[in-house]
């Protein structure tokens, strides 16, 4: 009978003792870390590139950089649309040609004014922009990819 | 002591039972893979099915695995599945109208338009199936139309009237000219792209073109001639930038009624099940 106690308590203690040790070695799942209650938005990865690689860059590159720079990050990120109106002159200057891209520009500036109906024109892209891709604006119908107004994306 | 001995049997019966119930029996198999089936797990099903044929050679079994790929889009294995069917089989014509399905779902054209042809020649239980499948992917793919009325023969009342809406949208899309939109905002800014149907921008046009112009006229009329020629470029680049916004503004017009055009006919096949037979396997 003692026998069977001694026992009993043997076990009781080794289960004790295994479950705190095997706890023990859960402690990464609890280690302390540094959480960043800032924001994610795509806006602030700005490529801050001053590289001249055409004669248009003289002239855009400086006046985007500087934008971005003194009023677009310290003002905060308002654009409505991604790619950023900004964002979109530089890409669609890239793609086809200064004249084309201003033009691609001020049209583009043209929607970013117009506030009305943009829920049942825009797919969105992330929590609260509306995805306006410079493929749709190159004149090239074989770049045109439709995607329906109701469609989430994030890239 | 009764009680001990009661206990002691339920324990080392209960063990002893179980190990007596054969869960890897071919009948088992099959029962369980029929389960998956029906639960849509369709990939556990194909596994569980190819182990059933290992004991037991079965066409129903065969034509399930087939389908299962199809459910789950993998046409390449479903071709493969439904060609081992034979000439001999019950399921021999379901699952060549499967195969104009899959290779229809797989985009071979040309295999595609040989099977439809087949089929529809060789007055099967599914010709008519096969005339609709291959009628709807000639709208959806074909630039060419037969003629309207030989075109809805095939097709029930209810589709008839739908797919006569296609055909008529195929000869007659509903596109937007890009010259027009852009003679038409070049005249009046704004206007080109409350043509394709942009009103808020179009009118947002109008007015930003209207407002940089009215500034400019006013500036230079009060000799303020350096923030009169700023507007000027300004109104300048709005007008200009309206009419190419305008010409683009048609262009992805036109690929959102082809879009549309896709998109419905896609929906209406999937709706139909691409004209395949309804079967009774999970009832």
């Amino acid at each position: 009978m003692i026998i069977n106690k001694f026992i009993l308590v043997l076990i009781s203690l080794f289960i004790q003792l295994s479950i705190s040790v095997y706890s023990q070695t859960d402690w990464v799942r609890w280690e302390k870390s540094d959480p960043t209650y800032q924001k994610k938005d795509t806006h602030l990865n700005r490529d801050f590139d001053l590289s001249i690689q055409s004669v248009s860059d003289v002239i855009v590159k400086p006046l985007i950089n500087a934008y971005w720079f003194f009023v677009s990050d310290v003002d905060g990120a308002n654009c409505p649309f991604h790619p950023s109106c900004s964002s979109f002159l530089v890409q669609s200057i890239k793609e086809t040609n200064p004249f084309k891209g201003t033009l691609m520009f001020f049209d583009r500036f043209t929607r970013d004014t117009n506030v009305f109906g943009r829920l049942e024109h825009y797919p969105r892209y992330g929590n609260n922009h509306f995805y306006d891709p410079i493929s749709l604006y190159t004149l090239d119908k074989e770049k045109i990819k439709i995607i329906p107004t109701n469609t989430f994306i994030n890239e | 002591m009764s009680n001990k001995i009661f206990f002691l049997l339920v324990v080392i019966l209960f063990p002893i039972y179980g190990q007596q119930i054969d869960i890897h029996s071919p009948k088992n198999i099959k029962k369980f893979a029929d389960f998956l089936f029906c639960d849509k797990d369709y990939l556990r099903a194909i596994d569980e099915y190819k182990k059933y044929l290992e004991v037991v050679n079965n066409d129903t079994i065969r034509f399930k695995i087939a389908l299962g790929y199809s459910l789950i889009n993998d046409q390449s294995n479903a071709l493969q599945e439904f060609s081992s069917i034979n000439n001999s089989s019950a399921l021999y014509e379901q699952s060549r109208i499967e195969v104009l399905k899959s290779l229809s779902l797989s985009k071979s054209d040309s295999a595609f338009y040989l099977l439809a042809n087949n089929l529809i020649n060789s007055k099967s239980q599914f010709s008519n199936n096969a005339q609709r499948l291959l009628n709807t992917s000639i709208l959806l793919n074909e630039n060419e139309l037969p003629d309207k009325n030989k075109f809805l023969i095939p097709f029930e009342s209810d589709d008839k009237l739908l797919l006569g809406n296609y055909y008529d949208l195929k000869i007659n899309p509903p596109y937007k000219s890009e010259t027009v939109a852009g003679i038409l905002s070049a005249i009046i800014p704004g206007s080109g792209k409350i043509y394709t149907e942009d009103y808020g921008d179009g009118i947002t046009a109008f007015l930003l073109t209207g407002l940089f112009t009215y500034l400019a006229y006013t500036n230079f009329e009060n000799d303020h001639q350096t923030r009169g020629w700023i507007f000027t470029a300004l109104g300048a680049g709005f007008y200009a930038g309206n009419v190419y916004g305008s010409v683009a503004s048609a262009q992805i017009f036109n690929a959102k009624v082809n879009f549309d055009f896709e998109n419905g006919l896609k929906l209406f096949l999937e709706d139909k099940n691409f004209f395949t037979p309804a079967y009774d396997f999970c009832k």
